[in-house]
């Protein structure tokens, strides 16, 4: 054994620390880091304080000439936060393929989050007051508590210059921007404005041409043809739709099934649910999406489905119809996804159909889909609001709508480019009028985890509809009691 | 005896198999296309590689390495230096706890373990602040301090035990020889320590290299490591079931492979520590 | 920063040079440097730990007397114990303290039984007993959030390879994440899995150094199978074992990436855990103050749960 000078190692150990404690305010190899600031490091723990406070002023002072120097041609990075999945890829390539030739300075950068931390890793960010990324793309039922916040940029007056209003569907505009937003659901002329849309979203019926046919117009018809469909074909089921216990992806679903049937889930003006949620209509539609829906789909499989379920249901031929989201649909028609369908495209293609959702006493259909806010921490604001109205050009949203994107503008909605791009378009573009999105105030959560856990119990199989939005309503109306008091 | 034996190798067998069971099927899942994964048929289909091609080479039109490999590479790096770290520091505490009669040892001993008792939610919101204060937001060195942190309970803890179990009179009696203290314990404890430290590291690395709740929230597109990566191939679309455990099992090799090299010291460092005087 | 760290400790070993010589005779002042020897060892792991930790908890601590919202934007209200009263008091988070407590219990339980069968199973097994355990921590080598992922795909009620089994041999379909207390016995399940390897290694190392003398003595005095494992087995492993499942206890009642990804709390709330629900209050929630005085009420139950452990533990140690 080598006889070794301890003390030196320790000696060694100990620098090491003190170095790495040190190191703790320099962070030089940070994303956005400040090259020189490193340099200043000292040696010693004790330093630490010292150098932070160097190096706070230094960012900032880092941040300015990045947005003056911008102008004069410097190349700069937008970083937009968004979720793994199509869409977040598509959108950065777009945007660099496209927008890098009117502007060649700019790069973006997509920061994609895992699905189910996109909330938290964008309200972390607003949390510190500081965000690393530029644009944040918010769900609409986020953008209360992002603007009550002060964390995202009123986009009124931009806007006002930018865009022209009477381009979108005045829904859409309303949902992915507008906070608050006007009872209606349509766009507020005279209401603000805190983001543009991203993507356009909605829930489509998924079928098989193959063994439906002509896809249902109706819900009862829709029920009838699962049932048929589920007797003709050994070892198949008819429906398959979302339930599952993460974010909102059982109350969407019980909440189409409310809107469909004419039903309400709130009085946004009295802040009311008791007696509109669990009405006697809404029970009763409630009571035939669990005695009559639930019984057609595969058991055990609604409880925990969301868009990859589906996909899958639909894929592996297992379910003759499901709903799901368009922009989750993204793949499906391809071999790697549906290759038990078929082997191409085209084969694929013959046996799964697109539909809007059928209607009942409604036309409603469930609205997703996401618009861009602005972070108000961002250092390059004039570059994102370049960008932004770039993104919302009339030609730029065709361009969007071709490359695989889901546009929220009239025109490009009805383009060819955007028809063909992708076979589930025209049944989006048929049903977007008619979409319709729920609570966007800061108190959402609450009334999402209610609302969610409550209909997942339910679509679980474990609890009846009428116990489901009784407890709903009298959870979600202590909610809303709290609200009124503190004087909303 | 022998019916005995019989029944005892049998058992293991079972638990064994019961055990590895879904790692298997991770691995078999890895050679099958989407179909196969839905059928959940054991043999029979056709073994493709596509899902390993894919978790290092870039699906996208312009191909390149996939960033699965610049999240495998800040995994690597993060998870060497903070076992490192947490073993060049723990180690001395567990010997100073062990050997001297430190003030208060034993609630410092308790603040030690305390930290891992607050639940990581809690702490994320806080942990960030100070991060993008310091400029340790989406670095390395961010995600390297923090687990060396972590594993310092943990390291601390087992090590004190093991430290525990070797008598002081061996460094006595070597001090009595002139060596110094520090010498006392390199000669005489450190290398009985050896294989304790290494079945520790062994911990503290599995740790470090699955750890997922601060990864995500403190780390952007540069020092993203491996698990929000694979994290992010479920949820949104239809799961590419095949890449996922393709890239589970790739990542899960290194770890795999150290617990191979060590695996003498692992059973016997740990057997170490049950040495009783 | 990440190359100064990598130099200074990679630098280590290579830095041994020969020019430090060892005192030839002991030093008086040897024994006088021991109080710093001891200092030194201790202080970076502790100034470690508090830099880190101090300001989080901190924040946490203060912030649980107040009204505070991370994300909202509203003057700051002192509540003192306001928050700590509304969480001891909600039923809610009395439903989630007995779920956690029956996962916690059940899953380290089984654990802790399936670990030790396996160890002493290993234990007397002799060829490739190393490579067989190094195997068997595969589980634990495995990201939580991809076990917890591809367990829910075995557990599929469709397309669950353990659903096909089980109609194979004849049981039937079982809706393993869609009943209460079956999704509870899953989570139990996929929790054990991974983590029953960790109390395996720690159990086969007690096991493996129970000295073979005291065996052989036994074995003339025709002690039982029973009687070995009970007095010369057990008490020599015991000590080790508490550590392991005192580990684990810890963890397990901090218990939330894997519900997360497997139940997502469901069916219902009937698999909501307490840092589940916990992340709902702090993150989606943004109820900050709320989430700190939560989070520090749950640090205080596993703090006094852990002294009085941990006094068992030193009596344990010291017999």
């Amino acid at each position: 054994m080598r006889r070794t000078p301890t003390l030196r190692r320790w000696g060694v150990v100990l620098t090491a620390m003190l170095v790495v404690l040190a190191g703790c305010s320099s962070g030089d190899d940070d994303a956005s880091g400040d090259p020189t600031s490193g340099d200043a490091t000292g040696t010693e723990a004790e330093t630490t304080a010292g150098t932070d406070d160097a190096t706070e002023p230094a960012d900032e002072g880092t941040g300015e000439t990045e947005t003056a120097a911008a102008g004069d041609g410097e190349p700069v990075e937008l970083s937009v936060v968004w979720f793994e999945w199509a869409p977040a890829q598509l959108l950065e390539d777009f945007a660099n393929q496209e927008y890098s030739k009117v502007n060649p300075n700019v790069t973006i950068s997509m920061d994609a989050v895992p699905n189910p931390q996109w909330h938290d890793a964008i309200f972390t960010q607003f949390a510190a007051r500081q965000t690393d990324f530029d644009i944040a793309i918010l769900d609409s039922q986020w953008i209360g508590e992002a603007v009550e916040g002060g964390h995202v940029l009123d986009l009124t007056e931009f806007a006002a210059e930018s865009i022209n209003p009477d381009d979108y569907p005045q829904n859409l505009l309303s949902a992915y921007g507008q906070y608050p937003r006007a009872e209606d659901g349509l766009y507020d002329p005279a209401g603000n404005l805190y983001g543009l849309p991203a993507l356009a979203d909605s829930y489509v019926l998924v079928y098989r041409k193959d063994l439906i046919g002509e896809p249902p117009a109706t819900w009862d018809e829709m029920i009838d043809k699962a049932a048929a469909c589920q007797e003709e074909n050994e070892g198949m089921y008819g429906l398959a739709f979302h339930g599952s216990g993460g974010s909102d992806e059982a109350a969407v679903m019980l909440n189409t099934q409310l809107w469909t049937h004419g039903g309400e889930i709130w009085d946004p003006q009295e802040l009311q649910v008791e007696g509109i949620l669990n009405s006697p209509e809404n029970i009763e539609a409630a009571t035939q999406l669990t005695d009559e829906m639930l019984p057609l789909t595969p058991p055990g499989f609604v409880g925990t489905a969301f868009i990859s379920e589906v996909n899958a249901a639909m894929a592996q031929g297992q379910t003759c119809m499901g709903f799901n989201w368009v922009a989750g649909l993204e793949g499906l028609q391809t071999p790697e996804v549906s290759g038990a369908l078929g082997e191409t495209e085209e084969e694929i293609l013959e046996k799964l159909g697109f539909a809007r959702v059928p209607t009942d006493e409604t036309e409603i259909v469930s609205l997703g889909g996401m618009g861009m806010s602005v972070s108000a921490y961002t250092e390059n604001e004039q570059e994102v609001l370049d960008f932004l109205a770039w993104f919302q050009q009339p030609e730029v949203q065709v361009a969007w709508g071709a490359f695989g994107g889901v546009p929220a503008q009239t025109a490009a909605l009805e383009s060819d480019e955007f028809l063909s791009a992708r076979p589930w378009n025209p049944a989006f573009v048929e049903s977007v009028e008619d979409l319709k999105d729920f609570w966007n105030m800061p108190e959402y959560f609450r009334l999402l985890d209610i609302h969610n856990s409550e209909a997942n119990a339910m679509l679980s199989g474990t609890q009846s509809a009428e116990d489901t939005l009784n407890n709903i309503a009298s959870q979600q109306q202590e909610v809303m009691d709290e609200i009124r008091e503190g004087g909303l | 005896m022998r019916p005995a034996r019989a029944l005892r190798g049998g058992l293991l067998l079972l638990a064994v198999v019961l055990m590895l069971f879904p790692a298997v099927w991770m691995l078999i899942t890895s050679l099958k296309d989407i179909q196969d994964v839905y059928a959940a048929t054991v043999f029979d289909f056709t073994p493709t590689l596509d899902n390993y091609r894919d978790v290092f080479v870039s699906t996208s039109a312009a191909g390149g390495a996939s960033d699965l490999v610049t999240n495998f590479s800040n995994s690597v790096i993060i998870t060497a230096l903070a076992t490192l770290l947490a073993t060049l520091i723990g180690v001395p505490a567990a010997w100073g706890f062990s050997r001297f009669d430190l003030k208060g040892a034993k609630d410092q001993l308790f603040f030690i373990l305390s930290t891992r008792f607050m639940p990581p939610v809690v702490v994320v919101i806080p942990l960030f602040v100070m991060y993008r204060w310091a400029g340790l937001y989406d670095t390395r060195t961010g995600l390297v301090l923090l687990y060396t942190a972590f594993n310092l309970p943990f390291t601390i803890w087992m090590m004190k035990g093991f430290v525990d179990e070797i008598p002081g009179e061996y460094e006595d009696a070597l001090m009595m020889d002139g060596y110094s203290r520090l010498q006392a314990f390199r000669q005489g404890s450190l290398p009985l320590l050896v294989p304790g430290i290494l079945a520790t590291a062994v911990f503290s690395m599995i740790f470090t290299w699955n750890e997922f709740t601060f990864a995500v929230f403190l780390t952007g597109s540069t020092a993203r490591t491996v698990p929000p990566a694979i994290a992010g191939l479920l949820g949104g679309q239809s799961t590419p079931w095949g890449l996922v455990a393709a890239a589970a099992m790739v990542f899960a090799l290194p770890v795999l492979a150290f617990g191979f090299l060590v695996r003498k010291h692992l059973v016997a460092g740990m057997t170490f520590g049950a040495v009783r005087r | 920063m990440a190359q100064t760290t990598s130099v200074a400790t990679s630098a280590e070993p290579s830095d041994e040079g020969p020019d430090f010589e060892p005192p030839p005779v002991a030093r008086r002042s040897g024994r006088l440097t021991d109080r710093w020897i001891a200092r030194l060892s201790v202080a970076p792991a502790m100034l470690f730990l508090v830099g880190l930790f101090l300001f989080p908890l901190l924040w946490a601590v203060v912030l649980s007397f107040s009204t505070y919202s991370a994300t909202r934007n509203q003057p700051i209200e002192w509540v003192w114990f306001g928050n700590y009263v509304d969480v001891l008091t909600s039923d809610q988070v009395w439903e989630r303290a007995i779920t956690t407590l029956i996962f916690v219990v059940a899953a380290v339980g089984l654990q802790t039984l399936v670990g030790f069968g396996i160890a002493w199973l290993l234990s007397r097994q002799q060829r490739g007993r190393g490579a067989l355990t190094v195997l068997l921590l595969l589980p634990m080598m495995l990201s939580p959030v991809v076990v917890g992922a591809f367990w829910k795909l075995m557990l599929d009620s469709q397309f669950g390879v353990v659903n096909r089994f089980l109609e194979a041999v004849g049981v039937g379909q079982v809706l393993w994440l869609t009943q209460p207390r079956l999704a509870l016995f899953s989570l139990v399940v996929v929790d054990s899995w991974q983590w029953t390897p960790f109390i395996m290694v720690i159990a086969l190392a007690g096991l493996t150094a129970v000295p073979d003398y005291l065996f052989e003595a036994a074995e003339i005095d025709r002690a039982s199978e029973w009687f070995k494992f009970r007095h010369i087995t057990l008490p020599l492993v015991w000590p080790l074992l508490l550590i392991a499942i005192m580990f684990r206890a810890i963890d397990a009642f901090r218990l939330f990436d894997i519900v997360y990804v497997v139940t997502g709390g469901g069916p219902g709330s009937s698999t909501e855990t307490l840092s589940y629900h916990l992340y709902k209050i702090a993150f989606q929630n943004s109820d900050t103050a709320v989430a700190s005085a939560y989070g520090i009420l749950m640090v205080i139950v596993v703090t006094i749960a852990t002294q009085f452990y941990v006094k068992y533990l030193t009596r344990v140690q010291a017999k």
